[in-house]
Formats: structure tokens, C-alpha cells, sequence
């Protein structure tokens, strides 16, 4: 019965509520679509310039209209550049940190989530440490390493160093999901007679996929966009990575702004492309684990 | 108890395996990356040369000839040639030069904190011997020279060879010259007919420098009235430190006090303050200010894109300009192939290639004038050369000691939005020389 008075009430109540956040939602909608041009105005600017010859960006400014089109920015980027090794550089240093780094921090975090291990608080708080520390402080250990090694000037330098760079941000963010990890599950995986090895594949690893995935689209992402260990690092043209690749257009007193216009644009896209792909299979993995 | 045991045994034997992955694969890099210039250094088959001037700039231009040339001078020898990134030779050098990495010959800065520190720390091969063998010593000679010889500090003007430069720079003066026909003026022969032709534009309401604060161009300007009032010794107790440096009176005083002026009259905007180099050349190129007092290495941009009757005059009345030789070709103590590298900068030297960055747009240091075409490619040459006989190359305000770059940045951009007073400017200036100047010599 009470049930019932309330309803109506809620409802009568409820409908200049809706009304006025109507209106409100428009302002939103307004302020986001204003936010969301704001950002896009850079890009804008970026590819409205890798379309304009040299002359005409300096005649006219960033913000003139180009008279032509004019490609040669894109083709010499691409030609000088090397374009496509660059790329596959990137590619595959990228790939394998983010998928090297999710498997060590899920280990990492499974042993300090779970496993409960001793002094897990300042392993944690290492683990941060080595994360916030300024990449300019760590370089030269890192040179001397690389160099000892014989690792100095190959991509699996750089492949190394940033799996443990990314681990430490996702051993530290996963420790914390892993430490709430609902106990009943887990002994009543360990009553059937599951190990360490198959609880963590079986219960844990499922459990946390889309946690999982949202970090391998950082990691990628964030190592993609690396500029100072790889420019330490990756000494010869054929090792490089795109963002180096963007740094050569520099020049000495002189720049070259349509040219970085153009290579920005073409550097740009694989990481929005990768990230538009997997916004996908990252929004599917969330909603199916929210259903289960 | 146990479980913890078993769980710890899981990360050392994942820790392990990592381990074994890394040693794995590090021999197979190591492996790959030795294979370079393992050659003994006579019988060198490899030439790993970097520089980082662009594909189309005249350096860039002369040099892919020299190597053209080098390469049928020398059969069986491969060049590796490798355009590198201006920021990554700066940042790294010593790092990649100290490694089996690095190149057999590459373009370096010149200057104290670049080549200087470099030969200093031992990874520069001292050249003298071929420098005097090849003749070298008497193609560069004079101001030119002074940036190619160094110290057992680093200090630049006495010692040994450490590089040789191709090409030089200095600071000059674009005029746009439709802009002074419009307004019946003509070039300025003196510091007091310049001063006329600003005032003048300014009474049209026309800004006649272009400028930027943010950037080299302010602190080119200072240099560049300082330099109007010096002589070599005071150059050299500036930039060499042989003698002392009056920073309350002199060249200091009347460089930062005439900047200060030029300022409150409006022949610089105040608005340039905070403005980058590139804009400034873009605005001058754009036709938007009458004069632009900046270096040579704009000229072959300005030519390719001014759409204006231009040209350009040396500073009105000075006998001395900012300006130097262009940078180095060094040879690093870890070149697996100096001779060819002695070989290759020989090639660079020739009339050929000289004429050659002449003819680009660049400013070759051993070419005879009359080879070269465009006539305002022979002019700023004519100028250059009349520099170097005159001896009128004094380098750089921000040479003197490290990081003072951006000290006298910070101070001319200080005169340009007047938030500083020219005695504000000066102690501004004078404190971090004198500390550095300490440092470098007693260090």
C-alpha cells in the first residue's frame, strides 16, 4: 500500500526534476560538444598545416587557409624517415612491453594481492618509487647496464626497461584490485584442489581481464609516446622508434613546420587507430564482466 | 608457512626465466651489433658517417656530393650514411660515442660545452697531425680556427685539432627592400642612418625589427650593439677569458642601454617578448617588419620563400659581428676507420664542394667569390670573407661559459617587456659569467 501512495508522489515530484535536468543536460551537452572542440582544434591546426608548403606557412601563418595541396610534406617524411621500419619498431616494442608488462604485474600482483607475501607494503611502495623517479635520474645506470650487457643500441633494451617501468605502475594498481579479491572464491577453488598455478589462471586471471585490458591500451600506449630512454637507448636510424623519428625534423636553429605538421599526422594515427580498436573489445570486456 | 614458500619459489623461477629470455636474446643483439666495423683500421671496408643538416640545405646538398665523390674514390668501401636527429647528437654524444655504436665520423657543435667537452673527456681523436699533412690548418685559420682547436680543458682558442669545419655563419641584416622603396628610404651605412630609417618607419607606425624575445635573436641584437662599441681584445677577454670583462661600462653597458632605448622608441615590439625564433622569421617573411637581424643559416629558407625583393647588409658601422664557423667534423677516439674518415673531410674541402655550399645558399669557408652565381649568394660570401680578413668574427653572446644561454635570453627578454632596468640587466648578467668563468678556468 505504501508502496503504492509513494509512486505517484515520486513521479508528480520526479517530473520538473526530469524537466529542469532536461534543460541542464543541454548545457552539458553544449559545454561538451564546446570541451570536445577545443580539443580537437590542435588536430586541426595539425592537419590543416601538413597540407601547406613551406612558402605558404610562412607567408600566411599556422592559421591561413593553404593555396594548394601539398603533399610533399607526408612523401619526404615518409621517404626520409623510413617511415614503415620506424613504425614496426614502435609496433613491436610497444607489443611486447604492454603484453610483457601485464603478465608481470599480474604475477607480481597475484603474489602481493593474494599470496599476501611478507613485506608486501614496501615492496609496493618500491615498486612506486621506481615508477615516479624522473627518467633522467635512472639513464645513466641504465647506459652503463645496456652497454655491460651488450644490450646497448637493440630494442630489447628498451623492451626491458619499459616492462619494468609499466609493471611497476600495474604490480601497484592491480595489488590493490587483487587485495579485495572476494576470499570465498579463492578457498573454495583451494577445497577443490586447485594450486597457486591454476587459481590464478582459472579464478584470478578471468576475474580481472577487463582490468587487464584497460592496462595493455595504457602500457601500449604510454610506451608508444617514450621519447627519452628510447633517444638514450636506440642509437642507429634502423632501430628507432616513431617518436625519434618525429625528433630528426628538428633542426638545429631552423624547423620545418609543415614537414613536422605531416609526420605528426602520419605518427598520430597508428596509436589512434590501435586505440580506437580496442576501445571496442575494451568496452565489450567491461559490460561482460559486469553481466557476470 | 608453506603456501608463502611455494609462492615465493613461483616468482624466483618467473624471475628466472625472464632472465634466461634476456640472456638469450641479448646475445643474439650483441651478436648482430658487433658485425658492424670489426675491420682493423687500415684495411677499413666501412665508413659510418652521421650528420643531421637537412636533405635539402646547402650542407646537406655539399655533403651527399662528398660522399658521391668519396665513394668513387674509394671502391669497396661502404659509406653508412645516417641522417640523425639534431637533439639526440646533443643530448647523447658522450653516451654513444663512449659505446662501439657510435659513428666513425660525424658533424658536431662546435663550442666549449660541445666539441670542447667532448675532446676533453678523451672521445675525440686529436687530428693535428693530419690538419697540418693535409693542409687544413691553412684553409681555416683566424676566428675560424679558434673553434676547431681546444685545450686539455675544453677550452677552445689554443691546443690541439679536434675538428674541422666546413662552412661558416654570421649575424646579418635582411631588409625587405619593397618596403623601403614604398617609403623612400635607403640602405643605412652607419648606426646614426639606421637609427633614421627606424625612426622613420615607426613615425609611419611600421615596426622596422623583427624580433624575439623568447629565443637567440634578442640576445644576437645586444651582441651585435655591444660589438659596435668593442674591439678584438675586448672579444677576446669575453670569449676567451684574457682579461677582465667590465659588465657596469664599455661594450656591456652600451649594448644593454641602446637595446633598452630601441625598445622604448618602438623599433621592437613589445609584444615580441615571448615570441620563438621561427616566428619571427615567419613574420619577417610574411613582409611584416622591414629588417630582421639574424643570422646566415635563415638564407636559404628566405630565398626559397620570401615573395618580396630582399637583401641584405652587414650591421651599419660594425667592424666586428656576431658569427663563427659552422660546425665540426670530428673523428671519435672509437672510429674503426680514421683514415678514411681524414679521407672524407678532405673531399669536403675541395673548391668543388665548397663552390658547391656556396652556390646552396650556405657559406663556404674556402671558395673563391667569383664561382658563385646568384648574386646575393656572392654578396653575403663577399661580406663573410671581408669578416675574416678584417678578423670580425666574434661568435656568440652565450659562448663564454655553460648554461648562459639562457641567462642573457632571460635578461634581453627582461629589456624587451621592460620588467627589468638596463642595471637590472647588467648585474643579470655579469653574476652567472663570473661564476662560470671561475669554474671553467680553475676547475
Amino acid at each position: 500500500m505504501a508502496d503504492a501512495v509513494l509512486a505517484p508522489q515520486r513521479t508528480v515530484r520526479a517530473a520538473p526534476d526530469r524537466h529542469r535536468r532536461g534543460a541542464a543536460r543541454w548545457l552539458v551537452l553544449a559545454a561538451v560538444a564546446l570541451v570536445a572542440v577545443l580539443t580537437l582544434v590542435p588536430f586541426a591546426i595539425m592537419v590543416l598545416n601538413a597540407f601547406k608548403s613551406p612558402s605558404d606557412y610562412s607567408n600566411g601563418g599556422p592559421l591561413s587557409w593553404p593555396s594548394g595541396l601539398y603533399t610533399d610534406g607526408l612523401v619526404n617524411y615518409w621517404r626520409t624517415s623510413q617511415y614503415p621500419l620506424k613504425l614496426w619498431n614502435s609496433v613491436v616494442i610497444s607489443g611486447s612491453v604492454a603484453v610483457a608488462a601485464v603478465v608481470v604485474s599480474l604475477l607480481n600482483a597475484y603474489a602481493i594481492g593474494i599470496g599476501r607475501v611478507r613485506g608486501r607494503m614496501s615492496i609496493v611502495a618500491l615498486f612506486l618509487l621506481a615508477n615516479m623517479l624522473p627518467q633522467e635520474t635512472i639513464v645513466y645506470p641504465l647506459y652503463y647496464a645496456a652497454k655491460q650487457l651488450g644490450l646497448y643500441n637493440t630494442r630489447l633494451s628498451v623492451i626491458i626497461i619499459f616492462t619494468v617501468v609499466q609493471s611497476a605502475f600495474g604490480t601497484y594498481l592491480l595489488a590493490s584490485v587483487l587485495g579485495t579479491f572476494p576470499k570465498a572464491l579463492l578457498e573454495a577453488a583451494a577445497l577443490d584442489g586447485a594450486g597457486h598455478w591454476k587459481i590464478l589462471w582459472r579464478i584470478v586471471f578471468p576475474n580481472v581481464r577487463p582490468t587487464l585490458s584497460v592496462l595493455l591500451i595504457f602500457f601500449f600506449v604510454w610506451t608508444w609516446n617514450e621519447f627519452f630512454i628510447p633517444l638514450v637507448m636506440l642509437v642507429d636510424n634502423s632501430t628507432q622508434t616513431v617518436p625519434l623519428a618525429l625528433a630528426a625534423l628538428q633542426g638545429d636553429r631552423l624547423m620545418d613546420a609543415p614537414t613536422t605538421n605531416a609526420g605528426a599526422l602520419v605518427s598520430l594515427l597508428p596509436a589512434v587507430a590501435f586505440f580506437l580498436v580496442f576501445q571496442r573489445t575494451l568496452t565489450r570486456g567491461v559490460t561482460a564482466g559486469a553481466v557476470k | 608457512m608453506s603456501a608463502r614458500r611455494r609462492s615465493t619459489t613461483g616468482r624466483l623461477a618467473t624471475m628466472a626465466l625472464v632472465a634466461a629470455v634476456a640472456t638469450g636474446l641479448a646475445a643474439c643483439g650483441g651478436g648482430s651489433s658487433a658485425g658492424g666495423g670489426a675491420s682493423e683500421a687500415s684495411g677499413a671496408k666501412v665508413l659510418k658517417l652521421w650528420h643531421y643538416e637537412g636533405e635539402t640545405s646547402a650542407m646537406g646538398v655539399a655533403w651527399d656530393k662528398a660522399i658521391e665523390i668519396f665513394k668513387t674514390e674509394h671502391p669497396g668501401v661502404e659509406v653508412q650514411f645516417e641522417r640523425k636527429a639534431f637533439e639526440q647528437i646533443q643530448q647523447n654524444a658522450s653516451m654513444i660515442l663512449n659505446s662501439d655504436a657510435g659513428p666513425d665520423i660525424l658533424e658536431y657543435n662546435k663550442g666549449n660545452g660541445t666539441a670542447g667537452l667532448l675532446a676533453s673527456q678523451g672521445l675525440l681523436t686529436d687530428i693535428t697531425p693530419e690538419a697540418t699533412k693535409r693542409g687544413w690548418d691553412k684553409k681555416v685559420t683566424g676566428a675560424l680556427a679558434t673553434t676547431a682547436v681546444y685545450s686539455d680543458k675544453g677550452v677552445m682558442g689554443t691546443g690541439k685539432w679536434f675538428g674541422v669545419p666546413n662552412y661558416g655563419e654570421y649575424v646579418t641584416v635582411y631588409y625587405n627592400a619593397d618596403m623601403f622603396t614604398k617609403y623612400g628610404l635607403t640602405v643605412p651605412t652607419t648606426l646614426d642612418d639606421l637609427t633614421k630609417v627606424m625612426d622613420a618607419f615607426t613615425a609611419k607606425g611600421v615596426t622596422p625589427l623583427a624580433m624575439s624575445g623568447a629565443e637567440y635573436p634578442g640576445t644576437q641584437l645586444y651582441y651585435e650593439l655591444a660589438l659596435s662599441k668593442a674591439d678584438r681584445s675586448w672579444v677576446d677577454a669575453y670569449q676567451l677569458y684574457k682579461g677582465t670583462v667590465d659588465f657596469k661600462g664599455g661594450p656591456v653597458q652600451y649594448g644593454v642601454d641602446t637595446f633598452d632605448q630601441w625598445v622604448k622608441k618602438g623599433y621592437v615590439s613589445k609584444e615580441s617578448a615571448s615570441l620563438k625564433a621561427e616566428d619571427m622569421g615567419t613574420a619577417w617573411i610574411a613582409g611584416k617588419y622591414p629588417m630582421l637581424v639574424s643570422g646566415t643559416w635563415w638564407y636559404g629558407r628566405i630565398a626559397a620563400e620570401a615573395k618580396f625583393d630582399w637583401d641584405t647588409f652587414l650591421f651599419p658601422g660594425n667592424t666586428l659581428a656576431p658569427g663563427s664557423s659552422g660546425n665540426l667534423w670530428v673523428v671519435p677516439t672509437n672510429s674503426k676507420a680514421k683514415d678514411l674518415a681524414y679521407d672524407f673531410i678532405d673531399i669536403t674541402m675541395r673548391p668543388e664542394i665548397q663552390t658547391l655550399i656556396g652556390n646552396s645558399g650556405g657559406i663556404p669557408i674556402a671558395a673563391d667569390p667569383s664561382t658563385i652565381t646568384d648574386a646575393k649568394n656572392k654578396k653575403i660570401i663577399e661580406n663573410f670573407n671581408g669578416l675574416l680578413k678584417s678578423d670580425g668574427l666574434a661568435f656568440y653572446p652565450d659562448w663564454p661559459v655553460p648554461g648562459y644561454y639562457d641567462v642573457v635570453v632571460s635578461a634581453m627578454q627582461g629589456l624587451i617587456n621592460q620588467s627589468k632596468t638596463p642595471a637590472q640587466v647588467q648585474d643579470a648578467l655579469e653574476g652567472p659569467y663570473t661564476a662560470g668563468v671561475k669554474e671553467v678556468t680553475g676547475g
